[in-house]
């Protein structure tokens, strides 16, 4: 990488040992690369169809990246491959420039293939295919610093329980990442699926896929569609509210006692305003719902949590750190995003927070909710 | 301001113009670009955002703040914008620009003496030290 590097670079950092919950690894060479991963007919369809696996969701025009693609355009990989292909550069310029200890890789080309893209046994093959190609040519084994956040094809509930199943003793699983549809996660729908991350203590981790509010069956925001990419960016949070209401008062955190959410990507900031009003309804109305047993709030503190990436930047800063104290930092894991354009890297993320907190948000809080 | 010195960065015919050129002196990293009337400009490579090499995003210009669903473009071989989160800067004077943030990010004069370039105003003692100030 270019020197400028070395002028970022903050070795201090690495005491703190960070846990990164949020890089997104691109498959090098895209679906040619999958064929290998899966039976030959399969391969021969996706031939046939002249499929390509582009690095972030095709986009259609009215929300296509202003500056023309989401990746950093300020890396590539040594082969001149999308940022994020090569597993070497990722350990170095990410990690070991950033003192990034641990790196939950969470590839979004097979989420946005299983939430829109491609059709319900499409994509259980190629959720396979990218997890063990993951698991093989980045070498991941449980025990260096990388672990993998496994795709599932959300189309097929069954199919992805299957999947955890198969993989889901595999050290080098930490989480499930679980593409949405635009059903909402209380939904009976997802139960073969939590009842398999239940069964092998991982995590559910949702993110926006790239499909969203784009293509008919992957989430909506609310109100209305949006008109370009601004409106659209914004509103995705939109969907991360959503999902926490209705997992808390559909109850299925008490169907599922063991599983974990982890919302990424989809901010933190609207959390409290929301709490509070859930909160006044459970209180007010719990009749409706018997089985929310306990104050929305608790359900948080017990199974959620919220990634930091994108940081809201309100012009006072303490105003977000008075924000955070509200929600409470156990409640937060630093993630960059890298390589995408919207990246934090932790020297510049929460920096002015008591070391304490900072480790919480960096570090601990992290090794409590990943299967690490 | 300490003791600065000219510093060469190369022949300007090394400088194709209108282009983003990325040149280490005094402890810093630096955008520079040639302008058709051999003129230079010199930026720091460092947003000071949140640290991104700035000069490594998109140079050119920018669309000017305008009426609902009108588009006018301006400031060509203007704006600086960041590799990152996209903010942008004047290349000449390093003020952000169209924001509600008052950043800005250093800039060096150029001077050019018998077809060679020289980046004016670095501290001396900086590059002595090689220090990234
Ligand atoms: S680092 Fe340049 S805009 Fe954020």
């Amino acid at each position: 990488m270019s020197t400028t590097l070395n002028e970022q670079s903050r070795p201090a950092e690495q005491q703190l040992d960070i846990i990164d919950c949020d890089v997104h690894p691109v498959i090098r060479g895209g679906m040619r690369t999958l064929y290998d991963y899966m039976p030959t007919a399969w391969s021969k369809r996706f031939q046939a169809k002249s499929t390509e696996l582009v690095s972030v969701a095709p986009l259609t025009l009215r929300f296509q990246h202003p500056n023309g693609s989401a990746l950093r355009q300020d890396v590539h990989a040594p082969d001149g491959g999308p940022a994020g292909s090569d597993p070497a550069q990722v350990r170095q310029h990410l990690m070991v420039e950033n003192g990034i200890g641990c790196a939950l890789l969470n590839c979004l080309q097979p989420g946005a293939l299983a939430a829109a893209l491609s059709g319900p046994e499409e994509s259980a093959v190629l959720c396979t295919a990218s997890n063990d190609f993951f698991l093989d040519q980045w070498h991941l084994t449980g025990s260096g610093p990388l672990r993998l956040a496994m795709s599932v094809p959300v189309q097929d509930p069954e199919a992805a329980a299957a999947e955890i199943k198969r993989l889901g003793s595999n050290p080098a699983i930490a989480a499930i990442s679980l593409p949405l549809l635009n059903i909402l996660m209380g939904n009976r729908y997802y139960h073969p699926i939590y009842a398999a991350a239940q069964e092998y203590a991982l995590p559910i981790l949702v993110h926006v896929t790239g499909a969203d509010c784009i293509y008919q069956g992957a989430p909506v925001a609310a109100g209305g569609w949006p008109e370009n990419y601004n409106e659209r960016y914004v509103d995705l949070s939109q969907i991360g509210e959503a999902n926490l209401v209705s997992l808390v008062f559909s109850g299925v955190l008490e169907r599922f006692p063991g599983l974990k959410i982890m919302f990424v990507e989809y901010g933190f900031a609207w959390a409290v305003p929301l709490l509070w009003r859930m909160d006044r309804t459970w209180r007010s109305l719990r009749h409706e719902t018997p089985w929310v047993l306990k104050s929305p709030f608790d359900y948080v503190r017990d199974r959620i949590r919220f990634t930091t990436q994108p940081l809201d930047e309100p012009e006072r800063r303490a105003e977000l750190e008075q924000l955070i104290a509200m929600l409470g930092p156990e409640l937060l894991l630093y993630s960059s995003d890298y390589p995408h354009w919207d990246n934090d890297m932790p020297g510049e993320t929460l920096r002015t927070l008591p070391a304490e907190t900072r480790r919480m948000i960096f570090a601990d809080n992290a090794k409590k909710i990943l299967r690490l | 301001m300490g003791p600065t010195t000219d510093t060469p960065i190369g022949e300007i015919e090394a400088f194709s113009i209108g282009k983003m050129h990325i040149v280490q002196a005094g402890g810093f990293e630096i955008g520079v670009v040639r302008h058709d009337d051999n003129s230079f400009h010199a930026i720091r490579n460092r947003c000071p955002h949140k640290g991104a090499p700035l000069c490594q995003g998109s140079f050119g210009g920018t669309m000017l703040p305008s009426a609902p669903s009108e588009l006018h473009y301006g400031l060509e071989q203007t704006v600086v914008r960041c590799p990152w989160h996209g903010y942008e800067f004047d290349l000449a004077t390093g003020q952000g620009l169209f924001s509600n943030e008052n950043m800005r990010v250093r800039t060096f004069p150029v001077t050019v003496r018998d077809g060679i370039a020289y980046l004016t105003g670095l501290p001396t003692q900086a590059r002595q030290r090689g220090e990234a100030a």
